[in-house]
């Protein structure tokens, strides 16, 4: 059953829906990343999304009226997708003349426009076809599919794989991560950009030298709109080929924590998305075994309150670097503290399986019906309790207080032995013998902890100032 | 408010007693229908008139905790259903379009032989018809032609006619010389005709008939039959009236009959507690939106104890189930709270993802575990009797979570007013940093009040399992704990407040349901009209904005004195 799994994630196909999963998360998490690196966050976007999904199945079915069937057909996508787009846009403006200009609290109106984008789209689509629930009456098209060329198929020992994973994608996820390119671009390499992420670090300074920070917001706001129409446009022109009541189903909520899960970089931010539809993937895999596929489909979002912690906790840790940098001048270690941070992020990571553990295991204890029965579920989950617990609590002092990392090296190395060498040998197991895995595994941890510069902090130690 | 002299403060309570005892007696006078013999024959009324007077005292509860900014609430909620109602007209506009659109029926009477002729469409004494307009078909028909053969000297009369009683088409009818030229037209028919039932199916003035029209030639004639141009004023006066008719079912609906009444205040239940738990972490400035994991959590932990614990007597099973519900729902507030308060994660996304992951945690136990193996669909078995809120009022679920609700406005209303910890929650909302000077554990005061609001939420989520649904079922809320948002909002985060703007918005959700039911207009309006609410109450600024445009259009100000301060997003990412 585990090496079906394993066998099927390995796959050209599994990569492709997972690119296809990915692109109605990505789209709109580059959105929440500009509004949020703006430093006014959108939480609007699932409202978005779904006006504009709706507004292009609208425009794309009635473009075939009005150009007629073959040239509605060739057109209409792009009309529905451009009117789409033009539609979140818009709603992405409401909100910000709500908050910007009549100082609405941002939070609240967000929500607001959230309530408004799916309720606006039901009653119109009530209106209009006389049905609640999906606009199946309506002879809405897809955006184009991109065939690639067959020649790619014919490389060597790369070619069927790549050409399985990317021939026949949509258009928009094509665009999706052209996109993360650009806003890549456009963030750190030209004005627009730098001014944006001034008006997010700080809005007086960026006042003070005459950036126009409400304009600047402004702008922020409404492309974070145009992302969640591209989105959304995926949602229903792309994924789906109509409109379904509340279709985004939570892609707005996820986009927003993307970005911090991805370190507030575009291309941190794509690969948080990629992580989110992994997991949705798994989880439509998963359903075909006899695991029920809610536990995967939680796995995200836990991973997301844990990447919040992880954001949080590093940027206290690099507010004290900075101060101690401050203070120290020429005698600041900068690759000791370097070696810390990168120490504090690996044990906050190895926190995560633990946790996840903890969720399989209390699921298998209170709903062993799913797992098989109770003889068959909880040997394996308390076993998957007591392994997560310890890994919990051999973790959690280093979590918690950095300063652990660097008075006691020694032990940090080996929680990193045992934590992140179990989940390799775990991994391991399906390909050698229990016995290998578990060396190589152990190996590999103590290699990784050393590369991180582990071997920095075994010589003299270095006294870390009290937290400010 | 305690520099106020005690008279004002006396008159005011005055003012609200009466309208608490104005307020008790208008709901039960519509409830009852306005007759006494009525109100005696209703099982269970003095329940009900107990309940309206706790919805006349939350009317007075609202005026004197408000006061001026009473006036601005009800000023915003009426400016929201004023625009609902332009929505609902712009949704009626096709009302008119019932006169253009249905089944009709075209019929050719004479005395005269038929002549038999197979590329003809209809004979003497024979009918044809069809549908106009049918909605979503592709090629819709607007006109329908017949051709008939006839000769010099027949006598035809042609009656075209919406062809049962659900169609209102209104008919137009002309007949055409084989050449191609109209011979007579005609739009309508006399009322004496009408009356007298000439033609048996006639039915309306609407129809159309050409009668007794002599034919000069032998030939192929054609009848042309279409439905009549509805005028732009017919299209606007219907689209009204049926907006209209609509808005009394949406404003009125609710009180008309008793059981329309438990549907608004068993609603208004369970939005008065998300409100109470909103308005709690709201106090604190915290944007924790974790009322619906907390509700989820709530429902399942008390549902399950009523599926389990089935040979208990009440008395006994539903306060540790309601217990259960409230443990369930602090420690799901306890953990986004200690996040925000002792790491500093961002409570919005981390209560948001949350959230999900209650909901799937009630999926995955409700339907591997609860769920019974027969049953054909997703939903748990009606949890034991004892575990059930029993009804107050007979034929509704107005439930004995009445008291409970009452008992936890009024212990919230002491925590946040009369306690040192709410005194805390307070102070930390108007400005943290005051509050840490001063003191405070801003953390732990912090954890607490999410954790408390938690409480609150995961009793909703007992109402909803033991009260409403009584078994466990998918999407129990219903999206119900972000409505709680407007509730908190509308009160000003006042709990005391909050079962007025409870009661007010689930009337309002109440009514849309009727309405919907009554006048075919979708629901989602009074979404429409709840988006539209919050925006308008959270947007400070929005008088001085209109002030300020009116300024300048005078042209007495030349600059914009008063540009915001830049530090906007303060608020928004305050973590």
């Amino acid at each position: 059953m585990f090496d079906n799994v394993v066998e099927s994630i390995f796959s050209a196909a599994f990569l492709a829906s997972i690119l296809r999963v990915t692109t109605p998360i990505l789209l709109p998490s580059l959105g929440a990343l500009i509004s949020d690196r703006a430093g006014v966050i959108n939480i609007g976007l699932e409202g978005m999304m779904l006006v504009s999904a709706f507004v292009g199945v609208l425009f794309s079915a009635y473009s075939q009226d009005w150009f007629g069937p073959e040239t509605g057909a060739v057109i209409g996508p792009w009309i529905g997708m451009a009117m789409g787009v033009i539609a979140a846009m818009l709603t992405a403006l409401l909100l910000a003349f709500f908050h910007l200009t009549l100082r609405a609290n941002l939070i609240l109106s967000g929500v607001a426009i959230n309530f408004l984008g799916s309720a606006a789209t039901v009653a119109v689509m009530f209106e209009l076809t006389g049905d609640r629930g999906n606009t199946s009456t309506l002879a809405s098209l897809q955006m184009p599919f991109v065939q690639l060329p067959t020649f790619i198929e014919s490389i060597p020992v790369i070619g069927p794989f790549l050409y399985g994973t990317f021939n026949n994608q949509n258009i928009m996820t094509w665009i999706a991560f052209i996109a993360v390119a650009v806003v890549s671009f456009v963030l750190y390499r030209t004005a627009a950009g730098y001014h944006l992420r001034a008006v997010g670090e700080n809005p007086a300074a960026a006042e003070s030298v005459g950036i126009p920070v409400k304009r600047v917001q402004y702008r922020a706001l409404v492309i974070s709109g145009l992302f969640a129409g591209l989105g959304g446009i995926h949602m229903s022109m792309g994924y789906l080929s109509l409109f379904q009541r509340d279709m985004t189903a939570g892609r707005g909520f996820i986009a927003l924590a993307t970005p911090l899960l991805g370190g507030g970089t575009p291309v941190g931010t794509s690969l948080a998305s990629v992580v989110f539809g992994f997991f949705e993937s798994l989880a439509i895999r998963i359903g075909s075994l006899s695991i029920p596929p809610q536990l995967p489909q939680m796995v995200p979002y836990v991973a997301t309150v844990m990447a919040l912690v992880i954001y949080a906790l590093q940027g206290r840790l690099r507010a004290r670097v900075r101060t101690l940098r401050a203070s120290e001048g020429e005698n600041f270690d900068r690759r000791y503290w370097g070696t810390i941070q990168q120490l504090s992020v690996l044990h906050m990571l190895l926190m995560m399986p633990a946790v996840v553990g903890l969720i399989i295991s209390v699921s298998m204890f209170f709903v062993p019906k799913g797992f098989g029965g109770i003889e068959a579920a909880y040997p394996p989950a308390l076993v998957i309790a007591i392994i997560s617990v310890i890994l919990f609590g051999i973790g959690l002092p280093f979590v918690l207080k950095v300063e652990r990392i660097s008075e006691k090296a020694i032990l940090s190395a080996v929680v990193v032995t045992i934590s992140l060498g179990a989940l390799v040998a775990l991994l391991l197991t399906l390909f050698y013998e229990p016995i290998v895995a578990i060396v190589i595994g152990l190996i590999f941890a103590v290699i990784i902890w050393l590369l991180l510069g582990g071997w920095r902090l075994l010589g003299t130690r270095q006294a870390i100032p009290a937290p400010a | 408010m305690s520099k106020e002299s005690p008279r004002r403060s006396s008159v005011l309570w005055l003012f609200g007693l009466a309208i608490a005892i104005i307020v008790t007696f208008l709901t039960s006078y519509e409830v009852f229908g306005g007759s006494l013999e009525a109100m005696q024959e209703t099982p269970s009324w003095p329940a009900v008139l107990f309940v309206n007077a706790l919805v006349g005292i939350s009317v007075a509860l609202f005026v004197v905790e408000l006061k001026r900014d009473a006036l601005r609430v009800l000023m915003t909620v009426g400016l929201a259903l004023l625009l609902g109602y332009f929505v609902t007209v712009i949704f009626n506009m096709d009302a008119a379009s019932r006169f253009s659109s249905g089944d009709f029926t075209v019929q050719l009477i004479s005395d005269s032989e038929p002549v038999d002729n197979d590329n003809t469409d209809i004979e003497y004494g024979r009918q044809r018809g069809g549908e106009f307009n049918q909605p979503n078909a592709a090629e819709p028909l607007t006109e329908a032609t017949y051709t008939f053969e006839g000769q010099a000297g027949d006598v035809v009369t042609i009656v075209a006619l919406a062809a049962n009683r659900r169609s209102e088409v209104d008919m137009q009818v002309a007949l055409l010389d084989p050449d191609g030229t109209i011979l007579a037209e005609a739009d309508s028919i006399s009322a004496d005709i009408v009356e007298a039932e000439t033609y048996e199916d006639v039915r309306r003035e609407t129809d159309a008939l050409i009668e007794n029209f002599e034919l000069l030639q032998d030939g192929i004639y054609t009848i042309q039959a279409s439905p009549e141009d509805v005028p732009f004023s017919t299209t606007m006066s219907e689209a009204l009236n049926q907006t209209n008719v609509a808005y009394e079912a949406f404003l009125l609906g609710p009180l008309s009959r008793v059981n329309r009444w438990g549907v608004w205040i068993q609603d208004a239940l369970t939005l008065i507690l998300l409100g109470v738990a909103f308005a709690i972490v709201f106090r604190a400035e915290q944007f924790s939106l974790g009322a619906e994991g907390q509700l989820y959590f709530g429902a399942l932990v008390s549902g399950a104890i009523g599926l389990w614990l089935t040979d208990l007597p009440p008395i006994i099973v539903l306060p540790m189930a309601v217990g259960g519900s409230m443990v369930a729902g602090f420690l799901w507030g306890l953990l986004p709270g200690a996040l925000k308060a002792y790491l500093g994660a961002n409570e919005l996304v981390s209560t948001l993802m949350l959230n999900t992951i209650a909901i799937k945690f009630y999926e995955l136990t409700l339907t591997y575990q609860l769920k019974p193996d027969d049953a054909g669909y997703i939903a748990s078995d009606y949890v034991a009797d004892a575990a059930q809120m029993a009804p107050i009022v007979e034929g509704t679920q107005v439930t004995v979570a009445v008291f409970m609700v009452v008992i936890v406005v009024l212990a919230a209303w002491l925590l946040v007013r009369r306690t040192p910890l709410g005194y805390e929650i307070r102070i930390i909302g108007s400005n943290i940093r005051f509050a840490d000077y001063g003191g405070i554990n801003t953390k732990r005061t912090i954890m607490l009040a999410m954790a408390i609001s938690g409480i609150v939420a995961g009793m909703a989520g007992a109402h909803l399992a033991l009260g409403i649904h009584r078994r466990l079922i998918t999407n129990i809320s219903f999206a119900l704990a972000f409505e709680g948002v407007v509730v908190a909002l509308l009160a000003r985060n006042n709990v005391l407040v909050s079962p007025f703007t409870g009661l007010l918005y689930a009337y309002l959700r109440a009514g849309a349901q009727f309405m919907e039911r009554d006048a075919n207009v979708s629901f989602e309006v009074v979404r429409i009209i709840q988006s539209v609410i919050i925006l308008l109450i959270t947007a400070e600024a929005i008088a001085s904005f209109f002030r300020q445009r009116r300024i300048r259009r005078r042209g007495q100000v030349v600059e914009d004195e008063s540009s915001p301060p830049p530090a906007l997003a303060a608020d928004a990412s305050s973590t």
